[in-house]
């Protein structure tokens, strides 16, 4: 009984997603699984911490913490949204470990 | 097709005219309309109480994370607990193969005891919702009776008042109130979270939850397309004095994640798995979840219907918006008994939190050139500021203007400034420069309008400030 369960939920999963002209791969809304920031909508790809699962997320508002973009294409903070950079302090185990961490702020607004 | 039902309603014809009568709850039929009607062609009477087995399971904010059970059947066992004969109960009731004991009720009595001191008693009848859904769906009319029987023990034994009564059900356990409002006329609130629509959509009101079952009755719908052939578990006519169709009241934002997704959800597989089967049915009771932390947060706003109040209903009526969820009953005083069903709408978030707040937003743009390419606006103010919302995608016109309607994510509150920005995802090697002229916001809450203006232009991804004016 128990693998009858299993068998068809995962026919269902693979039933959607050959059927699914919604993100799979790309183009995956927030909240979605992802591995690398291209998949996303939104153009980040989040997770908590090193062991939890990356899920595509919103790119982070003036005023919020941040990440400065980078290659690992996976983020603990998300990028700054367009027009906004991240103040950060460049390290070079920040840099390695994928913890540079910042504000994102206005480059225009006068401190 | 018809051959099938007329065979089907001649079955009937001979099945139906039984009855079982039990103990303390008296007779149930299974005549017209409970069958034998093209809603409801299957015949089946409500198992015996024992079968069911409701149980009542108390928390209170002495004892927010272990319930008491307590039962009418052995009233002293009321007595030991730590039922407050002086504050205000809330029933929770859970819906097909569903369970009493399930996260999402106990969760809701802890947010609840966040703010306000009340006994939350979650009822459990999962023995008799595990089975045949037309059988749990005449299972509910004996679940009624227990919860009338147990409140009216609660009246006789310890002169509780039936205006500190609220009874919460999502799904069938939502049409429990229609037993338990016949038992027991004069109950102050029922709040049915997506109701149930085999078996109740367009059944007469002796079935159903409707407005006369209480003082005063709040739906929220948010499951409500055609069960053939959409799946839609909610009932899609309005049955109470205020009836909420958040997102349109069909097809709920998140729920349409790829199925890997949607089962491994933050909230762990489990939530993702009832997620899986039937997301829009159970976002009901997460929207009224976060509607306890959130008062302003899930504004109705009354409307004819969600195509128009996606370009207009806008801001609340003078009198205000009622507000979908918990709060829902402030808006009572202002329901007459002659206004008809009052449906409201609203949208919410994709993922907790829920709540969302909504705004007009209007742009008239500056510069020389005309571009392709899309507006974003934040707001800034006492609440915070906004992440960047886009406005609109296409051709940039100097001297036009466009308007739309937000839902925030935050309440800025009193807006202090505007930053708008303007992108092309096209490299134009001449370089132009846009800008907004004037901004306008509206507040939908109470109607403010700030205005905004600006006297440069900027180049693409760059943000303009923009200050009252």
């Amino acid at each position: 009984m128990e693998s009858v369960w299993v068998l068809l939920l995962l026919t269902c999963i693979f039933a959607e997603s050959f059927a699914s002209p919604r993100g799979l791969i790309f183009n995956l809304e927030n909240g979605e699984l992802c591995l690398q920031s291209a998949q996303c909508k939104s153009n980040c790809c989040h997770r908590k911490s090193g062991l939890s699962l990356a899920r595509c997320a919103d790119k982070a508002a003036e005023n919020q913490e941040c990440s400065r973009k980078h290659l690992y294409g996976v983020y603990y903070r998300c990028p700054c949204e367009n027009g906004l950079t991240c103040k950060a302090d460049w390290t070079i185990v920040g840099s390695i470990t994928n913890s540079d961490f910042g504000i994102c702020q206005d480059p225009a607004e006068k401190k | 097709m018809l051959a099938f039902w007329s065979l089907a309603l001649l079955l009937n014809s001979v099945a139906t005219g039984k009855e079982v009568c039990y103990d303390r709850l008296g007779c149930f039929t299974d005549n017209v309309p409970y069958s034998g009607t093209t809603e409801r062609p299957i015949s089946k009477l409500p198992w015996t109480p024992e079968k069911i087995n409701t149980r009542f399971l108390l928390y209170t904010k002495k004892n927010p994370n272990n319930f008491q059970e307590i039962t009418a059947v052995n009233p002293e066992t009321i007595g030991y607990s730590n039922f407050d004969t002086n504050k205000t109960t809330r029933f929770i009731t859970h819906g097909f193969v569903d369970d009493g004991e399930e996260n999402w009720l106990s969760d809701m009595c802890r947010r609840m005891f966040t703010v306000e001191d009340v006994n939350c008693i979650c009822i459990d009848w999962s023995s008799g919702s595990r089975c045949p859904y037309t059988q749990a769906a005449n299972n509910i009319r004996v679940v009624g009776a227990e919860v009338a029987y147990f409140i009216n023990v609660l009246v006789e034994d310890y002169g509780y008042s039936l205006s500190k009564v609220h009874f919460i059900g999502h799904s069938l356990g939502a049409h429990v109130a229609a037993e338990l409002g016949r038992r027991v006329p004069g109950i102050k609130r029922i709040t049915g979270l997506d109701p149930a629509q085999p078996y109740f959509e367009g059944t007469p009101n002796e079935i159903k939850l409707d407005r006369t079952d209480a003082e005063f009755v709040d739906v929220i719908h948010t499951d409500s397309a055609p069960t053939i052939p959409y799946m839609g578990f909610g009932i899609r006519q309005a049955v109470g004095h205020l009836d909420f169709y958040p997102n349109g009241g069909e097809y709920m934002p998140g729920c349409k994640r790829n199925a890997l997704s949607q089962i491994v959800d933050i909230d762990g597989i489990w939530e993702g798995t009832r997620d899986f089967v039937a997301c829009n049915h159970l976002r009901s009771y997460k929207y009224y979840s976060d509607s306890i932390l959130y008062p302003d947060g899930f504004l109705g706003y009354p409307c004819a219907a969600y195509n128009l109040f996606e370009t207009g209903c806008f801001p609340c009526p003078t009198s205000g918006c009622p507000k979908m969820g918990h709060y829902a009953d402030q808006y009572k005083d202002q329901i007459t008994s002659s206004s008809g069903f009052m449906k409201l709408y609203l949208n919410t978030a994709d993922a907790k939190d829920f709540a969302r707040w909504r705004y007009k937003l209007s742009v008239t743009l500056s510069g020389k050139s005309s571009v392709r390419g899309y507006i974003n606006i934040a707001l800034y103010g006492t609440g915070g500021n906004t992440k960047q919302h886009q406005i609109f995608q296409g051709k940039l016109q100097p001297g036009s203007t466009h308007t739309v309607f937000t839902d925030l994510e935050i309440n800025p509150g009193t807006v202090t400034k505007v930053k708008f920005l303007w992108n092309n995802n096209i490299i134009n090697p001449t370089l132009p420069k846009l800008g907004a002229a004037k901004i306008t916001v509206q507040d939908g809450e109470d109607g403010n309008v700030y205005n905004f203006c600006g006297s440069d232009t900027v180049r693409e991804d760059v943000l303009q400030t923009l200050t009252p004016c």
